[in-house]
């Protein structure tokens, strides 16, 4: 009310303010200041000359001759093919992962057949299953027993736009489906708890297929939780370090991903670039950023949904 | 033809039986109404019908074929859900058709036309654009019956349809899913909890209490001859009044008062002498207490009026024993809108010999019910 008086109330001001009030807004800050300091130093250390680095505070920015934009530029082109190979591996690893994990969570949901409890048992299993355990056995596996990046080599060598050390992706994209998809089924199989049994009654009364009923009714219905579940998904496999490391082996090699090569960047015998490495993770955050951006409205809808 | 059979089924979730030895058999194009509390395993009668559930013992046949392990596609058979379970991303067209994509026989063009032939019997053809979403109840109701009939199934089955209508709809739509189902010709059966919607909507009704088979009859026929107590209370609004007793001599007493039966009764009853007494509150009469004891009748008592609960067309009155400290009321009578009776009135409550029921009071079997001469001359005129 005391909004549409023209005069300004004083009084009422004051009465607003109280020292609880006021506590609040400083723990605000305070935790504002926390979260965020941390990123405008990165930001501003990225656009810093090595001097600069040295001579100011890490989040004062620096203007005139202390800023650059050539750490960027540095970055940009040491990641350039990298960004490739990340975007390569976590599209497609992601898209499948989270069409399999949407598909196993209907099965095990929706679908009435023998034996389902102890599946979710093997999938709930599946997300405890340490990285670090599988690591030799797995390098053995696509090394030794099943080479298949060295068979596909051939094959991607003769599509266009594709080089042929991007085979070296495909075992690592069957893996990071692999290991995404427990985690991913548990997601969707909460959302699909939730949706009204009648549903897929009503659909199979009209005579629709276990098939049928996916494609054109739970398919439809889960976008939401696609959306959330493919940011959630894309931002673990595009930031994989683990399996990249035991089946790339190493930063210099072509198919490479983003996260492989930026321990090694502004790091040399002669200390390290401050400037440079900051850089690097700037633009290495950037794609699962701009996703996010993308698709904010899917997601927020996708977790009220979940939680409602 | 849809002619539905229900042979000794039987269905067990886990340790609990949801629906036993259940003998049913409904005919062609009749409504019949399952009714009962909830949990009473009306739903999943329901549903076996459907082909949702599987029985666990027993056979259901359609048309005399045996369904206990047909998909519910192959049956033939149309479901409307408490809930409508409409298809949320779909179109009203789009719902309704979603059943015809899998009936041969159509092309592309006549579901199409056929979509649009239900939504103008249902009055809903300006809709059939519309998201589920952006309907009122009333509207997504007859696009769930929509669904329903753009098959031209064997049978409808309505799984408390009008559960979630507000009351002045609820009555509306009773009376047209009835029109439809008499239009439509097609064996419906229809699940609910109420009562009202029983008698009203049944060509008959079956009553089950806690997964068993209590009676199936005509709507006046439960009524009038409940075949045992849970039949009597469950149906009629406000419920009956049920005195319990023991038999003494020729006498029926109960905590509150004493009824002595006639020589007809006391047969009807054979040796049990635990009994109970049902008297419907519309068959008690009500007179105004003169303050002599002596002048009162074979079958009267003087009782105090607790509540009186006016409806305008009649009046729900509440007795308790007079001089009773207890707050429980003995029986509950209705009266005519006009008599108006005031609490703490004592009145003479006199209960009709004629009228009474008398229920076995181990078993709860009917062993007498009222007598029916006045009933059935009425009916004659």
């Amino acid at each position: 009310m005391s909004q549409s008086r023209p005069t300004f109330d004083t009084a009422s001001l004051v009465e607003d303010v109280s020292l609880t009030r006021i506590a609040q807004y400083i723990l605000v800050v305070v935790f504002i200041g926390f979260f965020l300091v941390p990123l405008e130093a990165g930001f501003v250390t990225a656009l810093k000359t090595n001097e600069a680095v040295a001579r100011s505070l890490p989040f004062v920015p620096s203007l005139g001759d202390g800023f650059t934009l050539e750490n960027l530029e540095f970055a940009f082109n040491q990641l350039r093919d990298s960004f490739v190979n990340s975007l390569l591996l976590a599209l497609p690893a992601t898209i499948v992962n989270v069409l399999l994990a949407s598909m196993a969570a209907y099965g095990l949901t929706m679908v009435n057949w023998r034996g389902q409890l102890g599946f979710l048992i093997l999938f709930l299993i599946g997300i405890f299953v340490p990285y670090q355990a599988v690591i030799v056995p797995l390098a053995d596996f696509w090394n030794n027993i099943f080479p298949i990046a060295e068979m596909l080599a051939p094959t991607f060598a003769a599509i266009p736009l594709l080089a042929e050390y991007h085979s070296d992706l495909v075992p690592l994209i069957i893996t990071d489906i692999a290991y995404g998809i427990p985690i991913c089924t548990i997601l969707f199989r909460s959302y699909y708890n939730s949706l009204p049994e009648s549903l897929v009654e009503a659909a199979k009364i009209d005579g629709a297929s276990i098939a049928k009923i996916y494609r054109r009714i739970i398919l439809p219905i889960s976008k939401p939780m696609f959306g959330v579940v493919f940011i959630y998904q894309f931002t673990q496999i595009y930031n994989e370090f683990l399996f990249a490391f035991t089946l790339i082996v190493a930063a210099d090699a072509p198919a490479a991903p983003v996260t492989l090569l930026i321990p090694s960047l502004g790091a040399s015998t002669s200390g390290i670039n401050y400037g440079i490495r900051m850089s690097a993770a700037i633009l290495a955050a950037l794609p699962t950023i701009l996703l996010y951006v993308a698709f904010a409205e899917q997601f927020a809808k996708g977790l009220r949904t979940e939680s409602g | 033809m849809g002619r539905i059979e229900l042979d000794d089924v039987t269905k067990r979730f886990g340790p609990e039986t949801a629906v036993e030895d259940l003998n049913l058999d409904i005919e062609d194009e009749e409504f019949l109404v399952l009714v009962g509390p909830s949990g009473c395993g009306k739903s999943t009668t329901l549903r076996m019908i459907a082909g949702l559930e599987t029985p666990t013992e027993g056979d259901v046949y359609i048309d005399g074929d045996h369904m206990n392990y047909r998909v519910p596609q192959n049956r033939d058979i149309a479901m409307v859900f408490q809930d409508y379970a409409l298809y949320p991303h779909m179109t009203v067209r789009g719902n309704i058709g979603f059943g015809l994509e899998e009936e041969k026989g159509y092309t592309k063009a006549e579901r199409g036309e056929r979509v649009e032939e239900v939504a103008e019997m249902l009055g809903i053809s300006e809709l059939l654009d519309r998201k589920p979403d952006e309907l009122s109840g009333g509207q997504q109701q007859r696009v769930a019956l929509g669904r329903a009939i753009v098959r031209s199934p064997e049978a409808f089955l309505m799984d408390e349809p009008l559960a979630n209508l507000d009351a002045k709809l609820r009555s509306e739509m009773r009376a047209e899913l009835q029109n439809l189902q008499e239009m439509l010709e097609v064996t419906t059966v229809y699940v609910t909890h109420n009562q009202t919607e029983a008698m009203t909507m049944g060509d008959r009704i079956a009553v089950l209490d806690d997964g068993r088979l209590q009676q199936v009859g005509e709507p006046l026929e439960l009524y009038h001859e409940p075949a045992n107590r849970f039949v009597a209370g469950f149906i009629g609004e406000p419920m009956m009044n049920f005195l319990e007793g023991e038999l003494d001599g020729g006498t029926l007493v109960t905590p509150y008062l004493d009824y002595s039966l006639d020589d007809d009764l006391r047969s009807a009853v054979g040796d049990a002498t635990a009994l109970t007494l049902g008297i419907r509150p519309e068959d008690i009469e009500l007179e105004e207490f003169g303050g002599d004891p002596g002048s009162l009748g074979d079958h009267e008592y003087v009782m105090n009026v607790t509540v009186v609960e006016p409806h305008g067309n009649q009046n729900v009155v509440h007795l308790n024993h007079a001089g009773a400290e207890d707050e429980f009321d003995v029986l509950q009578a209705v009266t005519g809108g006009m008599e108006m009776l005031t609490v703490d009135e004592e009145v003479v409550v006199s209960i009709d010999p004629d009228l009474i029921h008398l229920f076995d009071g181990q078993s709860g079997q009917a062993l007498h019910n009222r007598r029916m001469e006045a009933e059935t001359e009425l009916t004659q005129i």
